[in-house]
């Protein structure tokens, strides 16, 4: 192999090395908190690579490959990922409990990324199947991380069994496809999977394991006690950019091995997405907790995604790209705010917020710009992202999905807008008091607040995903 | 012959991966548990793969059984016995199982599997490391690279999960 061929595996050949350096200053120093910063400028340094060098070719006989299109989906995990380690800094450095394992903290956080980035990579079952386990099963060490809080230990063992469960499902259909097509390379499969009971029960298993990471209902149970009991940067690294990464994947499988069974997927997804949007929302309108109220939210959200599969197109693909890329930058920016006001007060309550804008303007204005972006409100991001969505649904012409959907919007309007009714409009004797939030998390918002309002101005951002969405 | 023996290492592993899951002693269960991968080794002697199959007898059945009753006896009793599961639990996982095994079996079944191509499979050890290795076509090095990380990555994750606080 050549330094070029090297090169390929840019993202994941930085990443891993900026995991054991941080493994590295852990060992040799007693104070963490050199490791942040230098993690943190190494870090800038690959995502912005990232952007800079693009790459297109295969590596071990079709085992990795990289497409500018792959680069694309690399560069929206690696932001995400940024914005979560800002703002996962105040949490992690001002309280002492925490000090112990920072270098634990990032390298499984980094080392999950880059199983991401394996997996989005993957041009067989095998480096799928391990990309996707390197970024599930060490993350459930980070779900119950604040080990000495009941919730917190529940939710790492609930998150590792439905793991496990749905990896079975996964490596039944695998092994199946195995078994009935000979060869586990996705260029092989390409030609010659067809639509038999055996392989479609296949393809079925797959897509409900794939269905179980990013919380489609039926397989959504899991999803909010997790959430609740892990601490509040994990919850977003779960509920973003795990569920982008697994979107990611699922398009690249459906698009290119499925393609001959799309007429059951269209189907099937239509299902999946009416009953998750629904059934996502009627949860959200009950919740109290803000953290459990953005689980359920970004269950809902991720019913919207299947809109776009709809049909096969490239440019569906390049739809649902941007809806995640926005998608990544509104559920960080709500959740930047719950994780500033957690770290530093500990509440975590609906009503906890009334009256928030009196005492912290920014955080609310933040708050309320992430809010509207999720819920699709017209000057903001998120509103083009879900009507480039609702556009693709009708040129395929299922107008009943795009009836339940545009109401499923609607009701999803109500209860962000009650959110933003309590910050900004509900009285409160005792507000939460003046928070004054440090650098990093200042830059992660920041990040957050620039995507959400240029990524819907700039026609420029989603022209380019389509031009690389050809090549898928 | 063959036919015969498969189908008793067939029954041996069903019969014990229910007996495994279904036990209500934890450490009976990994005995069970031993029993299924000694089966399953014995599948591969069957299709003469020899070197997975002494993989399977001293990785699986030796080590990884070693470590479950380790870990066993490290954090409960000995003598712990679950809870008896609910009659309605019963029933509803029985209702699931068999649903699920009724679509398999019957998806299977109804399948025309195309006679295999080449069933002489050189799986020597020397061929089967030479290809763990390297880096062209059908080679395995990056997948090997990529299970170190993981095992790293969990072992870092269970040690920040297990060690006692200092604070």
């Amino acid at each position: 192999m050549t330094i070029d061929q090297f090169l390929l595996m840019k993202n994941e050949i930085l990443l891993i090395a900026i995991a054991v350096i941080v493994l590295i200053i852990d060992l040799m120093t007693d104070n963490k908190k050199i490791l942040f910063p230098v993690m943190i400028i190494l870090f800038i340094f690959t995502t912005v690579i990232g952007f800079i060098y693009q790459t297109d070719g295969e590596l071990f006989g079709g085992m990795y490959r990289s497409t500018p299109l792959i680069n694309m989906m690399k560069n929206i995990l690696n932001t995400g990922v940024l914005i979560i380690l800002l703002q996962s800094a105040g949490w992690l450095i001002n309280k002492a409990e925490n000090h112990e394992n920072i270098g634990g903290f990032c390298f499984i956080l980094i080392s999950s990324l880059a199983g991401m980035c394996f997996m989005i990579s993957s041009g067989d079952f095998l480096m799928f199947y391990l990309g996707l386990e390197l970024a599930t099963i060490p993350i459930a060490a980070l779900v119950a991380y604040e080990k000495m809080k009941f919730l917190s230990a529940e939710a790492g063992t609930k998150f590792i069994l439905s793991a496990v469960l749905s990896s079975g499902i996964l490596l039944y259909g695998i092994s199946i496809l195995y078994g009935t097509n000979g060869s586990i390379l996705f260029k092989d499969l390409n030609n010659s999977v067809e639509i038999t009971n055996l392989q479609a029960l296949a393809f079925i298993f797959i897509l409900s394991g794939i269905a179980f990471k990013i919380s489609l209902v039926p397989f959504h149970l899991w999803t909010a006690d997790v959430y609740e009991g892990a601490p509040v940067n994990i919850t977003s690294f779960l509920s973003s950019i795990s569920k982008a990464a697994s979107v990611f994947i699922l398009l690249i499988l459906l698009f290119t091995v499925f393609i001959n069974f799309s007429e059951i997927w269209n189907e099937l997804l239509v299902y999946l997405s009416i009953l998750t949007m629904t059934i996502g929302n009627l949860f959200a309108i009950r919740q109290q907790n803000l953290k459990r109220f953005l689980a359920f939210s970004s269950i809902a959200q991720a019913g919207f995604i299947p809109l776009g599969f709809i049909g096969g197109t490239s440019l569906g693909a390049s739809t649902v790209l941007y809806f995640l890329l926005i998608y990544v930058f509104s559920n960080l920016g709500a959740f930047g705010v719950v994780s500033v006001v957690t770290s530093a007060t500990g509440k975590e309550s609906m009503n906890d917020y009334n009256g928030f804008y009196k005492t912290n303007r920014g955080l609310s204005i933040v708050m309320m710009l992430s809010l509207f972006s999720l819920a699709g409100i017209p000057p903001v991001a998120g509103f083009f992202s879900k009507f480039f969505l609702f556009t693709i649904a009708a040129k395929q012409g299922y107008y009943f999905l795009l009836f339940i959907a545009v109401i499923n919007a609607t009701i999803s309007l109500y209860y962000y807008l009650l959110v933003v009714k309590a910050m900004f409009i509900n009285e409160n004797e005792q507000p939460i008091e003046k928070i004054t939030s440090d650098v990093y998390a200042k830059l992660g918002l920041a990040i957050c607040v620039l995507g959400i309002v240029f990524t819907g101005l700039f026609g420029i951002i989603f022209d380019y995903i389509n031009t690389l969405s050809k090549g898928i | 012959m063959e036919t015969t023996i498969f189908y008793i290492f067939a029954i041996v592993i069903l019969i014990f991966s229910v007996l495994a899951v279904t036990s209500r002693r934890i450490l009976r269960a990994a005995v069970y548990f031993l029993f299924v991968l000694l089966a399953v080794a014995g599948l591969f002697f069957l299709l003469s793969f020899n070197f997975l199959a002494a993989v399977q007898l001293t990785v699986y059945a030796g080590g990884i059984i070693v470590l479950f009753i380790f870990s066993i006896m490290l954090t409960s009793q000995v003598n712990d016995k679950l809870e008896p599961i609910a009659a309605k639990k019963i029933i509803f996982s029985l209702l699931a199982a068999i649903a699920g095994a009724v679509v398999c079996i019957s998806a299977i079944m109804t399948y025309r599997f195309s006679e295999p191509k080449n069933i002489e499979v050189d799986a020597g050890m020397k061929t089967i490391g030479k290809y763990l290795l390297s880096y062209g076509e059908n080679g395995y090095a990056l997948p090997f690279e990529v299970i170190s990380l993981l095992l790293l990555a969990s072992l870092i994750g269970a040690i920040m999960i297990a060690k006692r606080d200092n604070t």
